[in-house]
């Protein structure tokens, strides 16, 4: 064991310095706020024109202003529609907001304008149609309407309530973020395991190094190695959206207690810990088939498409989430992880199904460390030669080590 | 000799890889505090012999016993091993490599760091120490991977062509390292082409050829099994012919003699000196050099039952 963190820590060691690992750690999550924040600063930034509107009922107060987050939007009455759409025509305003004469049997607003109003605008809209059409009303009643309606869920069967807000927000996206979080470990840890066993034979270290451990050894210390530099980037990850999550549900985490979806964050650890090894020896297995750096680099490409599969079925899913297919990849063992998370963020997976799951990962898991081993204990010594299936299939039935002919051939 | 000096043993290795047999019945043991030579031509068998014997690759028939016994994961510390196909992760400083493989040699980390100086000083790679691999020459490359191989101190050392690479000055180096540990008690295998070196160092070879042990014993003996009956002179006066010589050519201004069977050297050099139409410059009993021997019995001029040579 000691070999073996030795072997992890210099794995770690040497990968935790490239710039590969720092920028894709800390530049994905960059690359998201930003992405996430555009929209939503231009939202914010977003200026408020001058709007008019036409009262067709008859039974509008008459307003010229309202105020929306401190700004206030300026508001010119309008007879008739044709006026208000000449003015708008001239530039005069900027929209004008139509209430037809059937507004208070069913009728729909209609605002007319060059581009989609932003959402400040909309709240002062909103704003101006409770001012203006419910003035008669007493102010505490247009006070609530201003709030937003808040409800609590309760669950029939179990008697558990759900908040809606954060609650409701975590229970979905927990499952969701853990699902995206294991997709892009599997890309950024486990399907580098290629890479990394190419490396190791390029560099010729090899023969030296399995003088002194194993060559079992020597696989379950990158693998760990690789591990260990997953878990420091998915920390980053869920310490960064955690951060994000409090800062934006602040007032309703502070001096709250919020249900956690606790089941689903054990069975995400029960599911992903043995994927994450699964598709990391699977990587080490690859890189061990290809001859060079490039050959790994598409083998891996392959393995990070099997990862990715359940995004690409993600609409089928969400349309049978207790389906044949849902269920089938949820049993699948490179898939298991990830649709499960996905599934349980929109039904109650039930429970035999996760359990089947986790066998069946494990027994896989238990099967691709004897392929791994046996492969690499007969064909690490292989230097630029791409393994054949043949070769592949000969390494594994041979009895006692028989090495294959290719090593003989190489050098004797 | 007790079975407890041997530091390794092979009896009758054999290795197979599909229809091809790369070793072929293979026996020889090395003893503690010597320099072994195993020679053989390329694809002769001697790296798959070596692989079998640090179990690398499995044999498919043979004994081989290691440190005295078969080879466990806990003897890999003891053994020291530098092979023909070698590098250093290019990526690392050099002392962070040797501390890195010293550590998966079971030193801890206090020990690995002064080993480290020790044997960086030694071999004048100390002031690179905090260099990249990539960024070493490559006969410092060279000498920082003899020191990854033997700096845990190993009681059996096998090292695949030590000197490629290397100018006269730092062969010196390694080669006074290779001296010490042996005569600290280090078993030491050497597979190496340079048979000047072989002859400098080695009291006892093993040569390999098409997979078979063609050669085996004190290279002393071996030496005199292949030493030919025949002198070397330089003379003034002319020579033609000469009671007790089967053949003599002209060589270098000089003559070389073949000497009939039975003949003494010290009698043919009575006759000339009593010649008064010759005056004798040198004469010298003309020795076969190893790398004559390698490359007779390589190209197959004698059989390999007619070359046995007992320890």
């Amino acid at each position: 064991m000691n070999k073996i963190w030795i072997i992890a820590k210099n794995t770690y060691k040497q990968r935790i310095r490239s710039s590969t690992f720092l920028l894709i750690t800390f530049g994905l999550p960059l690359v998201m706020v930003v992405a996430g924040a555009i929209p939503i600063i231009t939202e914010l930034r977003g200026e408020l024109p001058d709007i008019g509107y036409v009262d067709e009922t008859g039974q509008m107060v008459e307003l010229d202003a309202v105020e929306v987050e401190g700004e206030t939007l300026s508001l010119a009455a309008y007879r008739t529609r044709e006026t208000a759409e000449s003015d708008l025509k001239s530039g005069e305003i900027a929209g004008a907001l139509i209430f037809p004469e059937d507004y208070f049997k069913g009728g729909t607003p209609l605002y007319l304008a060059a581009e989609e109003p932003n959402e400040k605008l909309k709240d002062g809209l909103s704003k101006m149609v409770r001012k203006g059409m419910f003035a008669d009303s007493p102010s505490w009643q247009v006070d609530r309407w201003e709030e937003k309606a808040n409800f609590t869920y309760l669950a029939v069967e179990t008697g558990k309530s759900i908040s809606e807000g954060p609650a409701v927000f975590l229970r979905v996206g927990i499952p969701i973020f853990l699902a995206f979080v294991f997709v892009l470990a599997i890309f950024t840890g486990a399907n580098q395991m290629g890479s990394v066993v190419v490396m190791e034979k390029e560099e010729r270290a090899m023969e030296m190094v399995i003088t002194s451990i194993s060559p079992r050894e020597l696989i379950s210390g990158k693998v760990f190695g690789m591990t260990l530099l997953s878990s420091t980037q998915v920390s980053i990850w869920i310490l960064a959206a955690s951060s994000a999550v409090f800062l934006f549900f602040r007032d309703d985490l502070i001096g709250k207690s919020i249900a956690m979806p606790w089941e689903a964050m054990i069975w995400a650890v029960l599911l992903c810990v043995p994927g994450y090894f699964l598709f990391a020896l699977i990587g080490a297995g690859l890189g061990i088939i290809a001859g060079d750096m490039e050959q790994a680099r598409q083998l891996s490409g392959m393995l990070g498409f099997i990862g990715m599969g359940p995004m690409y079925l993600m609409g089928v899913v969400v349309n049978a989430v207790d389906g044949p297919l849902a269920v089938g990849l949820t049993l699948f063992p490179f898939t298991a992880p990830t649709l499960s998370l996905f599934r349980m963020a929109l039904t109650d997976v039930p429970t035999w199904q996760l359990a089947a799951s986790f066998l069946i990962l494990i027994l896989c898991l238990l099967g691709s460390i004897w392929f791994v081993a046996r492969i690499f204990r007969v064909t690490m010594l292989l230097y630029g030669q791409k393994l054949t299936l043949k070769q592949i299939l000969q390494a594994l039935s041979a009895s006692g080590g028989m090495e294959l002919k290719a090593v003989k051939e190489q050098n004797v | 000799m007790t079975g407890n000096d041997y530091m390794l043993e092979v009896n009758n290795l054999r290795k197979q890889f599909g229809e091809v047999e790369a070793v072929k019945n293979v026996s020889f043991s090395v003893k503690k505090g010597e320099i072994f030579g195993l020679l053989g031509p390329n694809g002769a068998g001697k790296t798959t012999t070596i692989r079998a014997a640090l179990d690398i690759i499995k044999p498919t028939s043979g004994e081989i016993s290691v440190l005295g016994g078969p080879m466990t994961e806990a003897k890999k510390s003891r053994i020291g091993y530098l092979p023909e196909e070698r590098g250093l992760y290019e990526d690392m400083t050099l002392i962070d490599t040797l501390i890195y493989l010293g550590q998966l040699k079971g030193l801890d980390r206090n020990t690995v760091r002064k080993r480290a100086e020790k044997y960086l000083k030694e071999v004048e790679l100390w002031e690179v120490r905090e260099r990249k691999i990539q960024a070493l020459s490559r006969g410092m490359n060279q000498k920082a991977q003899f020191v990854a191989g033997t700096m845990h101190e190993p009681e059996l050392i096998i090292i695949d062509e030590p000197f490629s690479g290397l100018d006269p000055v730092n062969t010196r180096i390694i080669k006074n390292l290779l001296f010490r540990m042996r005569d600290q008690g280090a078993a030491i295998i050497m597979s190496t082409h340079q048979m000047v070196q072989v002859e400098e160092m080695c009291s006892r070879i093993l040569l390999i050829n098409r997979g078979e042990g063609v050669l085996y014993g004190y290279l002393s003996e071996i030496r005199d099994r292949f030493a030919s009956n025949a002198v070397e002179v330089d003379l003034t006066g002319e020579l033609d012919q000469m009671v007790g010589v089967d053949q003599i050519t002209s060589r270098n201004g000089g003559y070389r003699l073949v000497l009939a069977d039975g003949v003494r050297p010290e009698t043919i050099l009575q006759r000339l000196v009593t010649n008064p139409d010759i005056v004798v410059k040198r004469f010298e009993q003309n020795e076969v050099s190893l790398d004559e021997i390698f490359v007779k019995v390589v190209s197959g001029d004698q059989k390999p039952d007619e070359q046995e040579t007992a320890v």
